[in-house]
């Protein structure tokens, strides 16, 4: 713990001064912690792994729990490493920014979360640091917010990305919940069980659309090159090096878990293939240096998702491989665009020219970085690129179609490195470049370090590749794998694909000027637009928001009660399709004449009161059918009921009408349509209620208190007429309170009708 | 025996007394001191009903001849409720004052309501049930139209009454429709009606009445499809009394329809899990999508609120223990989040005007960088993105859905989830990223200053010290399954 600790309190130092010991601190904690981590190497490079687990929310499996073996040492040392690099070269980069402390303690902010997010055991709590990460990083992207552009862009990811996440949450929960532990430790051993379940495919959908969003798959990938509005450091940290990465740490992470199956292994060299191809593509297609680097960074995250398909040991470590290559190379060249952007004045690539000699130290520095990149020997590139082809000769599924999406993706990134590297250096010197100068030590110490990396390790493969690399590929196999690193492997199969790709990336080039014009007219005839189903999708549901605004939340209170009728009327007529009450009621008898009447009687009011347009009329026709409703229960010897429903209905009738006398007028009154869909509900939920009524009459009622009345009100309360005993001895005070309560009710009402009379005439 | 009996019910007991008293006291010093006074009883008395809910012996106990209990479940969800009543009267005050409503009267009817909420709690027969559900409901109508020189307010009080009285009919038909076919209204009669039958069934006409019975509560939650009054109610209602329906009624109503369908109805999990489910999704669904074309904060906060209760019901749905643990965890966290938000949106002027358009918060990460936090921390939370509190709560009644198998259920909260994300997260890029052409006004009350920075830390820092809060749910949700 001490060693993730230490650049808080390094960032904590830092916060209140501006001193460079103090801007520096955070980069020292951070190098400090990368030493502490690489101390681990030899235990990891033994084949084995470091577990400490802490109790925190019990029962629900979710624990404080930390793992570091190959996989998650390797990335907590780029996280380290490459941020001790970056805090540094931002503490140059913004120096004398007002926001200066803020940038910092984000930016170790972030680092924390990224690194807790890798060494996290338990799935929930990789989750909680997979969304910090996010969180951060919006943060991050916004930081120059006085920008309009970099405000939606920041949205943007943070949607992107989050959306992604809450369905990486449901695939964690769902995992937890087939596999029965929620440590990541512990599904290697449930991996069978997991795949054999009829939720494997609902797993590794929300599982995949987690990882696929973060690491910007196709068609997820338009949020990462928007996401360069940040400022440049922190694109060279989280877009290049880091939280892009986190999609694939998840992939690798649940490889032995999940993969190895027919639709991983597809879903995976498809998308990642595909991702890679397109996005080397539109790489070549951009003149804005860091939009370039961006699009790479989109290939080489392809490129890593499509070897994790691939379920040999040899693609794993290709993956492996590749992915520190990478961050070497990336992070390097991106410093060295910020580089360029502040000393040279500009990222366009038509603008910066003949550099080469005011700014020798960096051209040095982006050569070594583009030769590795290109995948030159003796760099660690040429490694990568060598074991990647291996690997595609090896992937189970389809090598040759993974052979040519790395071959025709590295020949791009050939033609990349060359732009990069050669286009701003050689040349005459251009108006924008007139003024550049050498960058300040600790810019350029970044970049630096990384780029000699890349030749160092290339040099010396086995010091990656025995301790870092075998270790990881067996975490993700399951079983040891000792490759050899080695920069000479001789002349086979993979080294005519380095030389064929060489020429390929040499041809293409030097045809940039014309592929460069194509694609900006494939472009305009609406190519390749993956941006706009995230507007088709937000624009949908904004759509959708006010349709229900408009249909449903209208305000006005006629229209709630329709809403709430429709609503009752469909479920009750759900119930009864459902056979629910498809009961007869008992014992009905021959319905009489006079009844009849009643009933006809209540019928007129009822269609009455809907069809007047007058509101006394209404007011008057609903007493009628009260009144026909008391009369039938005269019928059955309720005579109380009938007398007090009689009088309750015309105490509404003068009570209504006269609230109805001071009312405006309606106007207009609805129209014929809406009055005739006003009836179909009607109609509906009188119908179905009075099926369901049916229904429920043919089950048996419960009697106890029936006949506890029966044999009781006799004996007990000397009356014959139950109803009234009940009235007026069981439930005595029961009555009293209600009469209470009219009483109440009718003395407010009179204040009300005669404050009203008051307050008129006082105003005349 | 009779003087156990009140023992029991101390609690309310000694709020309706006090609520009697402080009327007295406001009828007789009718003025803007008198009403600060009032208010600052008020304060005190909720504070002294909460010490005595939480002294009170921890064990079942029944009174009133069965129609009141005090349990484990009662205790907790009473000093959640009690929180959210005392939150909200806080930052009410300095509203009222600025807005010219500052009348005792508000107070009273809040400690009237309140008694109602704690008395509800306790329901344990349908009378109780409809008598303290009243209680609860007739002050919020009047408060919903307390500023009444509006024309906003009155509709909103209208609004309210109108269909709120809808919803205790159909409450009522359906308690009748139940009593009529099992022949009691105690809820503890009803549990052990069937307890011994093996495979028994509910009665049709039961059932039917336990239909009506759910819309009734739909409502008071304001659940889908009962929901409709929310929109319009939070908007026209005085913003202090807005975040008093969004925290403390909402809480009630939720732990009475844990408890009518876990106690009383608890064997029949099969026969209303279906309802349960439909509200859930339906109010998830409406809840995310409705918010999105919001522009005033308060209609945002109601769909809001619709979202947050399908989100808690899913752990209902469940029917188990662990998920009525969900649930109360879930609404405890809500209750701290939803009060801190109001307690922004309180304090969120400019030039000494309240705003309430969503668009108003651009600007505050500059103009009060606290406070710009603290809605940073609500709205993360409130999007249920880690580690805030947020998050926990949903995590808690997905797995219990997912126990029991109903794994669509929690992928659709998940869903919906992204959807509400948009709108919380939108508002986040509003405080930080956006400007304002006017500065917000800078300092607040000391009030509303207290009860946003505990809403704050206890939603930031639950991920910490989540103990005290699952700790004491887990041992009220037990209380409803012995």
């Amino acid at each position: 713990m001490a060693v993730v600790t230490a650049p808080v309190a390094a960032a904590a130092d830092a916060a209140p001064t501006g001193r460079p010991l103090a801007r520096y601190g955070p980069a020292l904690g951070s190098a400090t912690a990368c030493a502490g981590f690489a101390a681990l190497i030899p235990t990891i490079a033994d084949y084995s792994s470091i577990r400490v687990a802490w109790p925190w929310i019990s029962g629900l499996g979710v624990e404080l729990s930390f793992l570091i073996d190959g996989l998650a040492l390797i990335f907590a040392l780029l996280i380290t490493g490459i941020g001790a690099l970056v805090l540094a070269y931002s503490a140059s980069y913004f120096k004398g920014h007002h926001k200066l402390v803020r940038l910092l303690v984000l930016l170790v902010l972030f680092e924390l979360s990224m690194l807790g997010l890798v060494l996290a055991d338990n799935l929930i709590l990789m989750f909680v640091f997979w969304e910090l990460t996010t969180v951060t990083s919006f943060l991050l992207v916004g930081f120059d917010h006085e920008k309009a552009d970099a405000r939606n862009k920041a949205l943007q990811a943070l949607l992107v990305t989050a959306a992604g996440g809450l369905a990486l949450l449901a695939g964690i929960l769902l995992i937890g919940a087939v596999a029965g532990t929620l440590e990541a430790s512990a599904l290697p051993a449930a991996a069978a069980a997991l795949k054999a379940d009829p939720l494997y495919p609902a797993i590794l959908v929300l599982v995949l659309l987690g990882a696929f969003t973060k690491s910007a798959q196709f068609p997820f990938h338009f949020w990462l090159p928007n996401a360069m509005a940040a400022p440049t450091p922190v694109s060279a940290y989280l877009h290049s090096a880091t939280m892009v990465k986190a999609g694939v740490y998840l992939l690798a992470r649940l490889t032995p878990a999940l993969g190895g199956t027919g639709p991983w292994l597809w879903t995976l060299t498809i998308v990642g293939g595909v991702t890679a191809v397109l996005a080397s593509i539109w790489a070549l297609r951009q003149t804005d240096l860091k939009l370039t680097l961006a699009y790479t960074t989109v290939m080489a995250l392809g490129t890593l998702t499509m070897f994790l398909g691939g379920a040999s040991a040899i693609a794993l470590a290709a993956a492996v491989t590749f992915l520190i290559v990478h961050a070497f190379y990336k992070a390097a060249l991106f410093l060295a665009v910020g580089i360029l952007d502040k000393k040279a004045g500009s990222r366009e690539i038509d603008q910066l020219g003949g550099l080469a000699r005011p700014m020798w130290r960096t051209w040095v520095v982006v050569a070594l970085a583009a030769l590795s990149m290109a995948g030159f020997p003796p760099f660690l590139g040429f490694i990568g690129k060598e074991l990647k082809y291996e690997g595609a000769l090896a992937v189970a599924s389809e090598p040759l179609l993974v052979v040519t999406f790395a071959v025709a993706a590295n020949a791009m990134m050939v033609a990349v490195a060359g732009l990069v590297a050669i286009k701003p250096f050689l040349g005459p010197r251009t108006a924008t470049a007139a003024k550049a100068g050498e960058p300040p030590f600790a810019m350029w110490l970044g970049p630096a370090v990384l780029a000699t990396g890349g030749l160092v390790f290339g040099i010396a493969p086995e010091l990656v590749g025995a301790a870092l690399v075998n270790p990881t590929a067996s975490v993700m196999i399951g079983d040891r794998v000792a490759k050899d690193f080695k920069l000479w492997h001789g002349v086979n199969i993979p080294l005519m694909l380095s030389i064929l790709t060489f020429v390929l990336g040499v041809v293409i080039y030097l045809a940039l000027g014309r592929i460069r014009r194509g694609l900006a007219a494939g472009e305009a005839h609406g190519l390749w637009a993956a941006e706009s189903g995230y507007d088709g999708v937000l624009a949908g549901t904004k759509a959708l928001a006010a349709w229900q605004t408009r249909v449903i939340q209208t305000g006005r209170q006629t229209q709630y009660f329709l809403w709430t009728t429709t609503v009752l009327a469909a479920l009750l007529w759900a119930g009864l399709a459902m056979g629910g009450f498809a009961v007869m009621p008992r014992g009905v008898e021959a319905i009489s004449l006079i009844e009849l009447t009643m009933l006809a009687l209540a019928a007129f009011g009822a269609v009455a009161t809907v069809v007047t347009r007058s509101r006394l009329l209404a007011i008057l026709a609903l007493g009628l059918l009260g009144s026909a409703v008391a009369a039938i229960f005269v019928f059955y010897g309720a005579i109380d009921v009938a007398m007090t429903q009689l009088l309750v209905e015309t105490l509404i009738v003068v009570i209504v009408a006269v609230a109805l006398l001071r009312l405006p007028r309606l106007t207009p009154a609805p129209g014929l349509e809406v009055r005739w869909g006003h009836l179909g509900v009607a109609l509906a939920t009188g119908v179905a209620t009075a099926l369901a009524l049916t229904a429920v009459l043919g089950t048996e009622l419960d009697r106890r208190i029936t006949d506890f009345f029966e044999q009781a009100s006799a004996t007990e309360a000397f009356g014959r007429n139950i109803v009234n005993v009940i009235l007026v001895d069981f439930r005595a005070l029961d009555t009293l309170g209600e009469i209470a309560v009219v009483v109440v009710a009718a003395l407010g009402a009179v204040a009300l009708l005669t404050r009203r009379r008051e307050h008129r005439e006082a105003s005349r | 025996m009779s003087q156990s009996y009140l023992l029991v019910a101390l609690p309310e007991l000694f709020l309706l007394a006090a609520g009697l008293v402080l009327l007295v006291v406001g009828a007789f010093k009718e003025t803007a001191a008198g009403a600060r006074l009032v208010s600052n009883l008020a304060l005190g008395t909720l504070a002294i009903t909460l010490v005595l809910v939480l002294v009170a012996a921890p064990d079942r106990a029944v009174a009133f001849r069965g129609n009141f209990v005090m349990d484990g479940f009662a205790g907790f969800m009473k000093v959640v409720v009690l929180l959210g009543a005392l939150g909200t009267l806080a930052i009410a005050q300095p509203y009222l004052r600025r807005e010219g409503i500052e009348r005792f009267e508000y107070a009273v009817l809040v400690i009237f309501s309140t008694a109602g909420m704690s008395l509800l709690l306790s329901a344990n027969s349908f009378l109780a049930l409809y008598i303290s559900l009243e209680l609860m409901s007739l002050p919020l109508y009047v408060l919903a139209a307390f500023q009444r020189d509006t024309y906003k307010s009155t509709e909103a009080g209208l609004k309210y009454f109108v269909l709120g009285a809808l919803a205790s009919g159909m409450l009522l038909y359906g308690v009748s429709l139940v009593y009529g076919f099992t022949g009691t209204i105690f809820f503890e009669e009803l549990t052990a009606l069937y307890l011994d039958e093996e495979g028994a069934e509910l009665p049709l006409g039961a059932l039917v009445g336990v239909v009506f019975i759910a819309a009734g509560l739909a409502f008071k939650l304001g659940a889908v499809p009962f929901h409709m009054w929310t929109p319009d109610v939070y908007e026209g209602a005085p913003t202090a009394v807005t975040a008093l329906f969004a925290a403390a009624p909402k809480l009630a109503a939720m732990g009475l329809t844990v408890r009518v369908f876990a106690e009383p109805f608890g064997a029949f999990v099969a026969d209303w899990q279906q309802i349960i489910i439909a509200v859930s999704v339906g109010s998830m669904v409406l809840g995310a999508f409705g918010a999105i074309g919001q522009r005033n904060i308060k209609r945002l906060l109601a769909y809001s609120g619709i979202g947050h209760v399908g989100y808690a019901l899913v752990g209902l749905a469940a029917g188990t223990q662990s998920g009525v643990y969900g649930v109360l965890v879930y609404m405890t966290i809500y209750l701290f989040m939803t009060v801190g938000t109001f307690g922004v949106v309180l304090a969120l002027r400019r030039r000494g005007q309240s705003l309430e358009q969503i668009d108003d918060f651009a600007g505050l990460g500059k103009d009060q960088p606290l406070l710009a936090l603290a809605t940073a921390i609500f709205m993360f939370s409130l999007a249920g993105i880690p580690p805030l509190a947020g998050f926990f709560g949903k995590l808690y009644v997905f797995l219990a859905a997912i126990e029991v198998g109903l794994v669509w259920l929690a992928v659709i909260g998940v869903l919906t989830s992204v959807v509400g994300a948009y709108y919380y997260l939108r508002i986040v890029k509003l405080v930080y990223f956006d400007s304002a052409p006017e500065a917000l006004d800078r300092g607040m009350e000391p009030e509303l200053r207290g009860v946003i920075a505990v809403s704050a830390v206890v939603t930031a820092l639950f991920v910490v010290v989540p103990g005290p809060i699952l700790g004491s749910a887990r041992v009220a949700a037990g209380a409803l399954f012995p």
